[in-house]
């Protein structure tokens, strides 16, 4: 009952903010209309028994990539108006995009009635370490089986943080920075001396 | 299994922190109604500028060294997520696992080594 | 407590339900009569450091200071600047405010006494505690003002700077631990050498905790990392345009944070609710009252630090967090788990067989296990 209560409750609340992801006429509304969806979506997560990705989901999604979003909008000076005034060139871009999702809502749901995704047994039969919790049982799978996948979304990430720093570092020459060993190192021999200047007479540095 | 139970107590929390805060925020605003604490001029609302007036548009662009921390941060935070399944099932993946992980981590000490060596994570 | 409720002649739901709600008041009221409490403390303790009284005016010894102080911010005029974005302006107070309270439901009190005992209770914590930062970028942002935006902005790198090397440093905890679970990890620390109780006496986890302590300042922005507020060049920080109860929510979500922090350094390093040494004697102190001894004792370093050390600057936090913190807590990953590969820590049950994934029903050995 409460269950269900639950479910209509995220439910609904990932369906409104979505939509008003896309009408709002601020960008930063956007963004945290987002982080609402994303927050529901957690929720019908754990209301699935998926605790660790529901976890996931606010760690890195609400916790880093909205940041990141919120980052952009708010510092770029993007003039949205003329953004939006391509509304009316992309919109049969915008028509194909939605009509991909809908199949692969459709694709997904079929698959869904077919039978549910066992993974880790061949046979379908059982899948192990359901007696533990699934973040368990996630790794017991992604760290044997899947292994394969998983080192190569290592390779993805390294190139991601490679493309990140090509693009975006800028080395700026016009400041000086602190070495602290350098800082450490100085000894008060090399930095100070001691003179006795005669009277009358400037000091030589 | 997951205990849907155990989650329940922290929705309804959040129901009620929620509700608190948000009367922490809008009594006073009513209280200074009342109280006729209520007296706002243009002086007071608006933007503090030691004393000046605005000068200019305050949400002005930004260093672009920002992004590149939130998007170092994204992929360390992603690094992390894959940590959390691997250590608490190293007792079934054993040395396999630990070594695959261990290939993993090199993957992106790489690329921190990589950033490093480009000042990326110099701020100065 | 539910059981209790049921004698009173409750059904179990209606009971389990009143159990819950007086649970959460108990977390919730007493938390915020604490940080009113702890904010006298914190001013007591800098003065004692500074050879001056600190508050001593209201009620004896000034302990009704934190109390007055409220009534005056209730009775203050709510400013809302003209130029900001007034929905968001009020939200971010309650973000930050209900962030504070939400991540203390899995913070066990007791052998058993946690609000919500869930499985993934210490990526809870860490999922609330990402939250933070809107609080803080939306009050930046929708004050419309200069010194409140500069401010968030830095909170915003600052905080996700540390979360990395935390997040690291938590890992090591689990993987001693084996679990997520925040009792399943108090109880991990029973007796774990020479009769302490907390992954602090243990070598290879002591200097995690020196680290998590440290981003734990920064992560809350706590001093010497208050470069978010730092007066001498951004006023007051993303708080300048707030004022009212509206200010004094972030002042109240920013010392529970600070308890929480210390509750967080308590539970994972040094053994929670349990006495620091594993002697039967001490047993008969309640849990609580060592967790909130233990809390009070952090507080107290928190305090001292704040007191005693200057404020860095930007480029030396930055500096620490992605140079020192993140390669550090990084290589303790790999020294802890191989550690307790190594010494066949995983083998203690039968979980030494497993089955094997591309033939099911077979057992296979790991590997682990001699």
């Amino acid at each position: 009952m409460i269950q269900v209560l639950a479910f209509y409750l995220f439910a609904t609340l990932v369906i409104a903010s979505a939509v008003f992801v896309i009408m709002s006429r601020n960008p930063v509304h956007s963004v945290l209309w987002l982080i609402v969806a994303f927050f529901n979506a957690a929720g019908l997560m754990v209301l699935v028994g998926a605790e660790f990705i529901a976890m996931l989901l606010v760690i890195v999604y609400v916790g880093a990539v909205a940041v990141l979003f919120l980052f952009v909008v708010m510092m770029l000076d993007i003039d949205f108006a003329e953004l939006r005034a391509g509304f009316i060139r992309n919109f049969p871009l915008g028509i194909a995009i939605a009509l991909v999702l809908v199949a692969e809502l459709v694709l997904g749901i079929g698959a869904e009635r077919a039978g549910a995704l066992k993974l880790g047994t061949p046979d379908g039969t059982a899948a192990p370490l359901m007696d533990r919790s699934n973040i368990e049982a996630i790794g017991a799978l992604l760290y044997s089986r899947y292994l394969f996948l998983f080192e190569s979304a290592g390779i993805i990430l390294l190139v991601a943080m490679i493309g990140a720093i090509v693009l975006t570092h800028r080395e700026r020459s016009d400041t000086r920075r602190q070495n602290i060993s350098k800082q450490v190192k100085r000894r008060p021999d090399e930095a100070t001396i001691n003179v006795k200047p005669e009277v009358g007479k400037g000091v030589q540095l | 299994m997951v205990d849907l139970s155990q989650y329940l107590p922290i929705l309804i929390f959040l129901a009620i922190a929620q509700g608190l805060s948000a009367a922490f925020v809008f009594l006073p605003i009513g209280v200074a109604y009342l109280t006729g604490a209520h007296k706002p001029d243009a002086e007071k609302l608006s933007e503090y500028e030691c004393g000046f007036p605005a000068f200019e548009d305050p949400r002005s662009q930004f260093d672009v060294r920002f992004y590149l921390v939130a998007i170092l941060f994204i992929i360390f935070d992603l690094e992390a997520a894959f940590l959390f399944p691997w250590a608490v099932s190293l007792d079934v993946t054993g040395w396999p696992g630990w070594i695959t992980m261990m290939i993993f981590l090199a993957e992106l000490v790489i690329g921190f080594a990589y950033a490093w060596k480009k000042g990326a994570l110099e701020w100065e | 407590m539910t059981s209790f409720f049921q004698t009173l002649g409750m059904t179990h739901e209606w009971a389990w339900f009143t159990a819950t709600i007086a649970g959460i008041l108990l977390i919730a009221l007493p938390l915020m009569l604490a940080v009113a409490m702890i904010i006298y403390v914190d001013r007591k303790i800098w003065a004692a450091m500074a050879l001056r009284r600190g508050p001593n005016v209201v009620g004896p010894f000034g302990l009704l200071q934190s109390f007055a102080d409220g009534l005056k911010v209730f009775l203050q005029e709510t400013i809302i600047p003209s130029a900001a974005n007034k929905v968001l302006f009020l939200i971010a107070p309650i973000i930050t405010f209900t962030v504070a309270l939400m991540a203390w439901a899995v913070i066990p009190f007791n052998s058993g006494a946690v609000l919500a005992d869930i499985n993934v209770g210490l990526l809870y914590v860490l999922a609330v505690s990402s939250l933070g930062v809107y609080g803080v970028v939306i009050a930046g942002w929708a004050s419309n003002s200069k010194y409140p935006f500069f401010s968030a902005m830095r909170a915003a790198a600052q905080m996700i700077s540390y979360e990395v090397s935390i997040g690291f440093i938590l890992i090591c905890v689990v993987l001693w631990a084996g679990s997520f679970n925040l009792n399943a990890i108090v109880m991990a620390q029973k007796d774990h050498v020479w009769l302490i109780n907390g992954f602090v006496a243990n070598p290879l986890l002591f200097p995690l905790w020196v680290m998590f302590l440290i981003s734990g300042m920064a992560e809350t922005a706590r001093a010497p990392f208050d470069l978010t507020e730092a007066e001498s060049e951004l006023v007051a920080g993303y708080q300048t345009e707030y004022s009212s109860m509206a200010f004094a929510l972030y002042w109240l979500g920013e010392y529970a944070n600070v308890l929480l922090m210390c509750a967080l350094n308590a539970t994972l390093f040094f053994g929670g609710w349990l006495p620091p040494l594993d002697i039967p004697v001490l047993y008969l102190v309640p849990g609580w009252l060592w967790l909130f001894a233990k809390i009070f004792f952090f507080f107290f370093i928190f305090s001292w630090v704040k007191a005693t050390v200057p404020r860095y600057r930007y480029d030396q936090l930055m500096r620490l967090g992605w140079k020192i913190f993140l390669p550090v807590s990084l290589l303790f990953v790999v020294l802890v788990s191989g550690w307790l590969m190594a010494t066949h820590h995983f083998c203690d049950a039968d979980q030494t067989l497993y089955p094997d994934p591309d033939h099911y029903g077979r057992i296979v050995n790991n590997g682990v296990c001699p």
